[in-house]
C-alpha cells in the first residue's frame, strides 16, 4: 500500500472517530476545537496525496501562479465583500481537475490570510475554497476543452453552479466556523439564526463569483490551453 | 511590528505557546481563567501592534455583547428568570453562559491576532518545511508572486500611459476595458514566467534528490529552557485542576488554586519576557 493511502486511511478511520469521541468527553463541550480538528483531518488526505505525488517543476510553478492570481483576487480587489478568489479557484479546478483544484483553493485561502490575519476561520476557509475548486473540477473538468469552443450554454451553467455552490455549500461552511466559535450550547435554532444572518453576504459572494466565472473563465482557460500546447504540459 | 522579545525565540516555542493558549482559552470556562486570558492576550497584542489594538477592541466589544445577549435567547435552561422574550424565559444562568462564550470568542480572536504577528510565513515554513516540503515550497512561491504581481501591474500601467492609453480620462467602460487588458497581460506574463521558473528549477536539480532547506532560526539553549517552562506550567494546569465551571442549569464554579497561577504564568510569558528585556536594557544603559 502507498504511504499516502495508508496515512489517509489512518486519518479517516482512526483520527476522526477519536477526535469526535474526545470532543464529547471534554468538560465544556469545546465545539470549536472538535469541529476544527475534524476539518483539518478531512483535509489531510488531500495534502498527503499532493506531497506523495511529487509534482513536476512545471506543474508546481503553474499551480503557484494560479494560487497567486486567486490571492490577488482577494487582496487587490477594491470592493469589499466582492471577491474574485472563489471564481478564480473554480476556474483553476476546471483547468486542473478536482484534486489539484482542492489544493489551489486551500493554499490560496491560507496564503491570503497572511495578508489579512490568520484566525479561527483559517481552516474553514481552506476547506471551503478547497471544496469550491474540488466541485468545479469534478463537474466541469471533462468539459474543459469544449468550454473553449462553444461557451454560452456552458458559461451559463458554470455561473449558475458558482452562485448555487456558494449560497448552498461554501457560504454555509464558512458560517459554520462562526456557529461553532460563538455558541454556548449547540442548537438548530442558533445555527439557523447565524446562517440567516450570513445569507445576504453569501448572496453577494455568489454574485461576485458568478460574474468572475463569466468574465474570466474563457480568457484564463484559453491562456492555460495555449501554455499547454506551446510547452506540451499539464496533459 | 514593534520590537518584541518573545518573537526572537525559535518558531517551535511560539507555535507551542499559541497552540496551548488557544486550546486552553477555548476549553476552560472558569471566569478567573477567562479574565486572565483576555488580559494577557489584550496586553500582548497591544505590545505587538501598539495603538492599532483599539481597532481590534472596537470590533471585538460589540461582538462580545452580541454573542452574550443572543445566546440566552436560544438557551432556556437555568432557574433565575430575568424576563420573558417571545414567551421564552431569559435566564441569568444562560446570560452568564453567553458572556463566557463571548469571552472565549474574544480570547480566541486576541491570541490569533498575536499569532499572526509573531508566526510570520517564514517561521511557518521553518516549522513545516521538512514535514510538507512540496506544500511549503508552493506557499513560498505564492507569497513571493504577490509583490511581483503588484510590481508588474504598475509597470504595465506606466507603459500604457506612455502610449496614451492611461484609461484615466475615458468612460467607465473604457476603464474596465483598460483594466482587463492589464489583467490579461499580467496573467500571460505570470504564466510564461512560471515556465521559465520551472525550467530553471529543473536545471538546478529540482526533484532529482532529497531537498535540503535553509533555516535561519536556530534552536538554542534558551529556547529549550522556555519550552521546559511551558511544559512544566502546562502539566501544572492539568495536574492541579480547579478550572471546571458549569453555568446551566445551575452555576457551579470551582475554587481557584495553584492551577490558576500556572495558567497566568503561561499566558503572561511574552509580557514577562518583554518586561525582563526592558529592565535589562535600562540596567545596561545606566552602567555606561
Amino acid at each position: 500500500m502507498k504511504r499516502s493511502t495508508l496515512f489517509s486511511l489512518i486519518s479517516i478511520f482512526l483520527l476522526l472517530p477519536a477526535t469526535l469521541y474526545l470532543g464529547t468527553q471534554l468538560s465544556g463541550k469545546a465545539y470549536y476545537i472538535t469541529s476544527t480538528l475534524v476539518i483539518l483531518e478531512t483535509m489531510l488526505p488531500f495534502f498527503f496525496r499532493f506531497e506523495s505525488r511529487k509534482p513536476q517543476a512545471r506543474e508546481l510553478a503553474t499551480i503557484a501562479v494560479m494560487c497567486a492570481l486567486a490571492v490577488a483576487g482577494r487582496v487587490a480587489f477594491p470592493l469589499p465583500n466582492f471577491k474574485a478568489i472563489t471564481g478564480i479557484v473554480m476556474i483553476a479546478g476546471i483547468a486542473f481537475g478536482a484534486e489539484t483544484g482542492f489544493m489551489i483553493g486551500a493554499v490560496s485561502a491560507f496564503a491570503s490570510n497572511f495578508f489579512f490575519s490568520q484566525g479561527p476561520w483559517t481552516p474553514w476557509q481552506m476547506m471551503a475554497y478547497g471544496i469550491a475548486g474540488f466541485l468545479s473540477g469534478l463537474i466541469f473538468h471533462r468539459h474543459c476543452a469544449r468550454l473553449l469552443k462553444n461557451p454560452p450554454l456552458l458559461l451559463g451553467l458554470m455561473s449558475v453552479f458558482g452562485f448555487v455552490g456558494i449560497v448552498v455549500v461554501i457560504g454555509p461552511l464558512l458560517d459554520c466556523s462562526t456557529i461553532f466559535a460563538t455558541s454556548s450550547h449547540l442548537s438548530w435554532k442558533y445555527a439557523l439564526a447565524v446562517l440567516a444572518a450570513g445569507l445576504p453576504h453569501n448572496v453577494t459572494h455568489g454574485i461576485s463569483c458568478a460574474l468572475t466565472l463569466v468574465i474570466f473563465s474563457k480568457p484564463l482557460l484559453s491562456k492555460l490551453s495555449r501554455l499547454q500546447t506551446k510547452y506540451g504540459m499539464l496533459s | 511590528m514593534k520590537h518584541d522579545a518573545f518573537s526572537k525565540y525559535h518558531p517551535l516555542v511560539s507555535f507551542l505557546f499559541f497552540a496551548l493558549t488557544i486550546v486552553f482559552g477555548v476549553v476552560i470556562q472558569h471566569p478567573a481563567y477567562l479574565l486572565a486570558g483576555v488580559l494577557s492576550g489584550g496586553i500582548y497584542l497591544s505590545l505587538l501592534i501598539g495603538k492599532k489594538v483599539f481597532r481590534w477592541l472596537t470590533a471585538l466589544i460589540p461582538l462580545f455583547l452580541l454573542v452574550s445577549l443572543v445566546n440566552p435567547l436560544l438557551n432556556h435552561r437555568g432557574s433565575t428568570v430575568l424576563c420573558y422574550v417571545f414567551s421564552n424565559p431569559y435566564t441569568l444562568e444562560a446570560l452568564l453562559h453567553g458572556m463566557v462564550t463571548g469571552s472565549i470568542f474574544v480570547i480566541m480572536m486576541l491570541w490569533f491576532a498575536c499569532y499572526s504577528q509573531v508566526l510570520t510565513s517564514d517561521k511557518f515554513i521553518c516549522l513545516f518545511g521538512r514535514l510538507i516540503p512540496t506544500l511549503s515550497l508552493l506557499l513560498v512561491m505564492v507569497l513571493r508572486l504577490i509583490p511581483s504581481f503588484m510590481r508588474k501591474t504598475s509597470q504595465l500601467t506606466g507603459a500604457r500611459k506612455c502610449i496614451g492609453k492611461s484609461g484615466d480620462a475615458v468612460s467607465f467602460r473604457g476603464k474596465v476595458a483598460s483594466g482587463m487588458t492589464i489583467l490579461s497581460a499580467l496573467t500571460d506574463h505570470a504564466l510564461e514566467g512560471s515556465i521559465t521558473t520551472a525550467d530553471s528549477m529543473r536545471s538546478r536539480g529540482y526533484g532529482s534528490g532529497k531537498r535540503t532547506s535553509f533555516q535561519i532560526y536556530r534552536f538554542t539553549p534558551r529556547d529549550f529552557i522556555l519550552i521546559a517552562i511551558i511544559a512544566a506550567l502546562t502539566s501544572g494546569i492539568l495536574a492541579f485542576g480547579g478550572n471546571a465551571a458549569t453555568y446551566t442549569p445551575a452555576v457551579e464554579i470551582d475554587r481557584v488554586g495553584v492551577g490558576l497561577i500556572c495558567y497566568c504564568a503561561l499566558c503572561f510569558i511574552p509580557i514577562i519576557l518583554q518586561i525582563k528585556e526592558a529592565v535589562q536594557w535600562r540596567i545596561s544603559i545606566s552602567r555606561i
